[in-house]
Order: structure tokens, then sequence, then C-alpha cells
């Protein structure tokens, strides 16, 4: 099922469909979990409940850090299952709402780091 | 969703199948409308919910928000070319905006409260182009919120009063800019409805923010003592909102 809340969203998405292995790309915003636009391979995983784990993710994350407080920011999120990667970046550090991108990636298929780099510069490159 | 919610579902996505364009009055709690075009929904605005600018869409012209008076005229954003817009929004945090009212609009409106009236297909969107979203997504949307709404309940809701927690000695936290303004505002009285209003943000979002505060230790209910601290408290799981929800818009 394809999710478009945002349609200018999708347009943007298609920059991380180039990740070798993708499987899936959501745009979620992280302070109410509606997913803005989703971009799913032939094997997504169902792109609604992806979405809502990154966003309990984050939500809890959140929590810990704002219960921390050490002034730090979340950068990022990466999850290795046993098939599949599955990678949560907020898009702009600076923004509110956070809006979150989620990646899902084949494991096999993946290399991790060059996959996390490209999902840092898609991030830089987003308009604010 | 339940009762008239279900029949307002099911008369939009009738509106919906007949590629329909005209306004859906909808009344309840609060009164509101929501406007389609080709099918689309392009706009939604409700009497209990943040509107995204000054006389937005003119439901004051339809005479459909009591109280308020009649279009003065002089308080859109025009641009040269005679075109008014809603509000303008830059970036994606900026249509997200814009379009987070719209669908927070719509949460109250489908309401188990609401009933419509007939629909008007002469009354278009009188102002700017709205957002175009499909109805299917919508109330997909839209349950999901309720859902979440429901897992809140015991905590938090939209009307519940709430208080800065003052009887603890706090502890350092961390909050965003976002919640730090939401802190400033809490007063006698305040409930993230109130505040929403007062901020033109989503009642929906603000619910959550309150909640996250009151998980914080920040804010308390009032009436109601603080949280435990050994994790009893209910929590929200935005997986449950969209695997375990009891309705189903489908």
């Amino acid at each position: 099922m394809l999710f478009m809340i945002l349609p200018e969203a999708g347009e943007l998405l298609a920059g991380v469909k180039a990740i070798e292995g993708f499987r899936l790309g959501c745009l979620i915003d992280a302070s109410t979990g509606m997913v803005l636009a989703s971009l799913p391979s032939m094997d997504a995983p169902a792109p609604p409940t992806a979405a809502a784990g990154a966003t309990d993710l984050v939500h809890i994350l959140t929590l810990l850090n704002g219960k921390l407080a050490t002034g730090e920011i979340l950068e990022d999120v990466m999850i290795t299952f046993s098939d599949s990667f599955f990678m949560v970046r907020p898009v702009s550090q600076d923004t509110e709402p956070m809006i979150l991108l989620l990646v899902v990636a084949d494991r096999h298929r993946t290399n991790l780091a060059m996959a996390h780099r490209s999902i840092r510069d898609f991030c830089a490159s987003l308009p604010a | 969703m339940n009762g008239y919610a279900n029949l307002i579902a099911a008369r939009l996505r009738k509106l919906a199948d007949e590629e329909s364009t005209g306004m859906l009055p909808v009344t309840g709690r609060g009164d509101g409308a929501i406007f389609f075009r080709d099918g689309q929904v392009v706009y939604a605005e409700s009497s209990r919910t943040s509107r995204p600018g000054p006389r937005a869409t003119g439901l004051d012209e339809h005479g459909l928000l009591p109280g308020e008076a009649p279009d003065s005229g002089g308080e859109r954003y025009q641009d040269e070319a005679g075109v008014v817009a809603v509000r303008p929004a830059s970036g994606l945090a900026g249509v997200l905006e814009l379009t987070e009212l719209i669908i927070d609009a719509l949460t109250e409106l489908l309401s188990s409260e609401s009933r419509y009236a007939r629909f008007r297909p002469a009354d278009v969107l009188p102002v700017g182009e709205g957002r175009p979203v499909a109805v299917k997504t919508l109330l997909a949307e839209v349950q999901r919120r309720h859902e979440i709404l429901r897992q809140l309940a015991p905590t938090v809701s939209p009307d519940t009063a709430v208080a800065c927690e003052s009887s603890l000695s706090l502890p350092s936290a961390q909050v965003s800019p976002g919640q730090w303004t939401l802190l400033g505002r809490v007063g006698n009285n305040t409930t993230p409805r109130t505040l929403a209003m007062q901020l033109g943000r989503s009642v929906f979002g603000t619910t959550l923010e309150v909640y996250r505060l009151v998980e914080l230790g920040l804010l308390a209910v009032q009436g109601r003592p603080p949280a435990p601290a050994d994790g009893q408290a209910v929590t929200v799981s935005f997986i449950r909102a969209v695997t375990g929800g009891k309705g189903n818009d489908d």
C-alpha cells in the first residue's frame, strides 16, 4: 500500500532508492507518527507498521535523552535484523516537527557504511 | 471509528467514488466542513481545532462557524495574480504544518458525536488550492489517531487540565523548543486543546507532546497524582495503533 499524505515528500524519497539492497523508504512526522510518504520495493515490509515501529523507537530514545539531560541530540538509529537493516535518522536537527527518514535495506546486499553515508548525505540535501 | 463516525466515513467514501466536488458540513461537539475536489479531500476545518490561517477557507462565509463576523476581506494573503493562499509554507515542514491541521480537523470531525448535513456541490474551496489527499489514506490516518487517543485516554485527553509539576524536586530534563513553548504557556485549567488553539498547532500533536511532558515528570494531570516512577504508567505505542486497533475503516 502506497501512503502519500504529502506528494512532495514522495518525490524526495526517490533519492534513497539508489541505496543497494533498498526495500523501503518512509518519511514520518515523529511528533504524531504520521507517515508522510512511503516508497516500498516489491519485498518491503508493511510501511505503516515499519514506520510506527521507527516512531516508537525514536519516542523511547527521546524520552531517554530527555531524562538523561546530557544536552545530546539523537543523530540516527541503526538496527540489524537477521535479514535486514533498519535505519532511522531525523532529516533535520533544528526543524519542528521532527521529520524522520526510515530506510529498510536487505542486509545481504547492503554495505552498511555506504548506506549510512548515503542516508546522511540525503538528509543534508533535503530542503529545510 | 464507530456509530455516527462510521456513517460519515461511509459518506466520504461515496463522495470519493463519485469524484465529487463541493463541501460536506459536519456538526457535533463543534462545527466544521470537509471540502472535496474531484473526489479528494482538499481541506477540512473544525471549530474545535486550530485553523491554518485567518479566514483560511471562508467557512465563515458559508455560515459554518458561529460567532464569527462576516468576512471583512482584509486578512487573507493575496499574491500579485490575485490568488489567495491559505498560509505561506516553506519546505517540507511548512507543507506538513498545513496538512497536519487539516487532518487534525478531520480527526475531530469524525468523532462518534458528529453528524453530516447535505452535501453542497456548489460550495467549493473559496481560497487557495488546498491539499488533495485520497479519502482512503485520510480515513486510515484518522483511525490510527483515534486509536492513539484511546491509548492516551487513561493519562491525558485533548480536554484534560494539566499543570506544571511543582511538588517534586524536579530532576534535570531536556526538552525540545516546541515542548518548552508548551511549558511556558501552561497555567490554570490549561488543556492540550487550549494550548493548541493558542499556538495554532494541531490538537492531536499537542496532546501527544503534553503526554510526553507528563512522562518526563514536568507536567501533571490536575487532580491526579503524578505517574508512578516504576514504569507502571500506560505507554503509548504507535505500533499497537496500526496493528491492534479495534475499528476498521477498510
